[in-house]
């Protein structure tokens, strides 16, 4: 009967509302923290402007900051290039992962039987590389792509290494959502005729879209907090890259190296920190929006 | 077939993204054929010197247009091995060779010192090696021990990965972990500050950080090691103990636009840069 509560169930309830209650205030200092050290960044200092322009000074610092090259290793000035570079990391990364994660994800959910021996083999592959240490990843990066290959420290070389890093991730996660696809509607596919394709493209994908979007987000995230998988492949340089075969430095990277390496960085590096916490909710809030839309758009179409 | 429109958006997304790096890929190859290869220097190494190398290297660049410095990280060990296998044309190390190291080209750009600082109204003068190991590893916890009046030491260290900390450990043989803390600060000014505010307190920051600082008023002494003056002045000529020489080396004889980077960055020219990492420029 729920009504005699005893004490064990009240002591197991008090558990169960402490930890997520924690886990979130350990989420909203974090960021609280951030937020409080970051902005310290932005607030204007000394001034001659008054009145309105007094309230429109932060927004031009962060503008500035948002924009403007690194200045005395990174103690003053902004993180422009940085960001730039970061993106195209990023673009390289997602460009590569994507296409081949979902070639991956979809022949192990629809071309290949669940015991399949290749099959297996992959799983069990994937699931060995995603355990691996990103320092690995970086090595590995290094050894392949800046050296043997000869992009030296470049962003493409950055880039292809978080894709090989983001793979795993973006498979097993695309090969969920797919999996999750009611059985009943393959099975009605191929009553009507529809080609293996058709099925694929035209009630597979659509409905696992939400999926796939998830394991996309998370993919982005591991990309965009990795430091030691960069450090040998896309390397250092604060400079604006001119192209993909220039060396860039990363937003994570530039927040390890103000924290750690320059004297006088703290101030930087948290602001830069509570960029990169800023990007990835932006990154997250666009893909939700896209994958709500693209849902509603199919519901319409039915 | 009718593709819904969301397949169709990714496979436009990704043949755009590949058209796009083809297209980068084909510019930079036409580029990097065309122009010869001495107008990009590659330098990897010790992140200490990074920072500092990075700034003198956008100096160098503003000076001679068209030439790119591109400064890596990785560690001295890295910059050693990148300058042999000729990945990087110069390398960086922030330490002394070692003998088995000697086939390299080196050039001194900077040095870095460290000194233990009191309070000013601290009356200890002095602290023995033995003395300054005992109390950072906990065994001394009372400046009656050491000379001083009777109330608890203040150990003030560094917090992890920062060089000075390296710098201290290895001059007096302590393991990290060892190291009994009762505060962790991060930089030089911080640990000027913390000591500055405690006279029970003691601390290590770098030499050229504490000087500037004592010489402006804040209250800190700067002790002598193995009856040397913690000074800049012997940073600069070796004497002092506890220090190290930031380095760059080249596997062979350098050349052309590398000999003039090694040059500009031992140079008077730069030295405005390697005083505000807190490193002590050489003449």
């Amino acid at each position: 009967m729920a009504r005699f509560k005893t004490r064990t169930d009240r002591v197991l309830d008090i558990c169960v509302w402490t930890a997520p209650a924690l886990v979130s205030g350990l989420f909203l200092w974090l960021v609280g923290d951030l937020a409080v050290r970051g902005c310290g960044a932005f607030w204007p200092g000394e001034s001659e402007a008054s009145g309105f322009f007094r309230l429109t000074e932060p927004l031009e610092l962060v503008i500035k900051f948002l924009t403007g090259a690194p200045e005395r290793a990174g103690r003053s000035g902004g993180i422009g290039p940085i960001l730039v570079s970061t993106g195209l990391i990023l673009m390289v990364c997602m460009s590569m992962a994507i296409p081949f994660g979902l070639g991956t994800a979809l022949l192990l959910s629809e071309f290949v039987a669940p015991q399949n021996r290749f099959g297996r083999i992959v799983r069990r592959s994937l699931d060995v590389l995603a355990g691996v240490p990103s320092i690995v990843f970086g090595l590995f990066g290094n050894a392949v792509f800046s050296q043997f290959l000869g992009l030296r420290f470049s962003i493409l070389s950055g880039g292809l290494t978080l894709a090989c890093m983001v793979l795993p991730l973006l498979i097993r996660s695309t090969e969920e959502a797919l999996n999750a696809v009611c059985p009943t509607q393959r099975h009605a596919a191929t009553a009507l005729g529809f080609s293996r394709w058709a099925t694929v493209f035209q009630i597979i994908l659509p409905q696992a879209t939400p999926g796939v979007v998830v394991g996309l987000v998370l993919g982005i995230g591991r990309a965009l907090a990795e430091t030691a998988a960069l450090i040998f492949t896309s390397g250092y340089v604060d400079r604006m890259p001119r192209s993909v075969f220039d060396s860039g430095r990363s937003l994570s990277i530039h927040i390890y190296d103000l924290s750690m390496n320059v004297a006088g960085g703290n101030q930087n590096a948290y602001a830069s920190a509570l960029v990169l916490i800023t990007v990835l909710a932006l990154i997250n809030a666009a893909t939700n929006w896209l994958a709500t839309r693209f849902l509603q758009r199919e519901a319409g179409n039915f | 077939m009718c593709i819904p429109f969301q397949i169709r958006s990714y496979i436009a997304l990704a043949c755009l993204l590949s058209l796009f790096t083809c297209g980068c890929g084909a510019a930079d190859g036409a580029r990097t054929t065309a122009a010869p290869r001495q107008t990009q220097i590659t330098i990897t190494g010790a992140s200490t010197i990074a920072p500092l190398m990075g700034e003198i290297g956008k100096r160098f660049e503003a000076e001679h247009p068209g030439i790119r410095v591109d400064v890596q990280t990785g560690g001295s060990s890295r910059g050693v091995a990148d300058a042999r296998n000729g990945l990087a044309d110069i390398g960086m190390v922030s330490r002394d060779l070692k003998p088995d190291e000697a086939d390299l080209q080196r050039f001194l750009i900077a040095r870095d010192g460290v000194c233990i600082i009191l309070h000013a109204e601290n009356p200890v003068q002095s602290l023995s090696r033995e003395q300054i190991i005992s109390i950072y590893t906990g065994q001394t916890r009372n400046w009656k021990a050491v000379g001083g009046r009777d109330a608890p030491i203040t150990v003030v260290n560094k917090a992890e990965g920062r060089s000075t900390l390296e710098v201290f450990a290895t001059h007096f043989k302590i393991n990290t972990k060892e190291i009994h803390a009762d505060v962790v600060i991060g930089d030089n000014e911080q640990g000027v500050k913390t000591v500055a505010g405690n006279p029970l307190a003691i601390g290590y920051v770098s030499i050229g950080t504490a000087e500037v600082d004592r010489e402006g008023g804040v209250p800190i002494r700067l002790l002598s090691l193995n009856e040397v003056e913690a000074s800049v002045k012997n940073v600069r000529n070796g004497t002092f103990p506890m220090s190290r020489t930031l380095n760059l080396v080249t596997k062979t004889p350098p050349e052309g636009t590398i000999k003039e980077l090694i040059d500009f960055a031992s140079s008077s020219k730069v030295h405005d840069l390697v005083k505000e990492l807190s490193f002590v420029p050489i003449d």
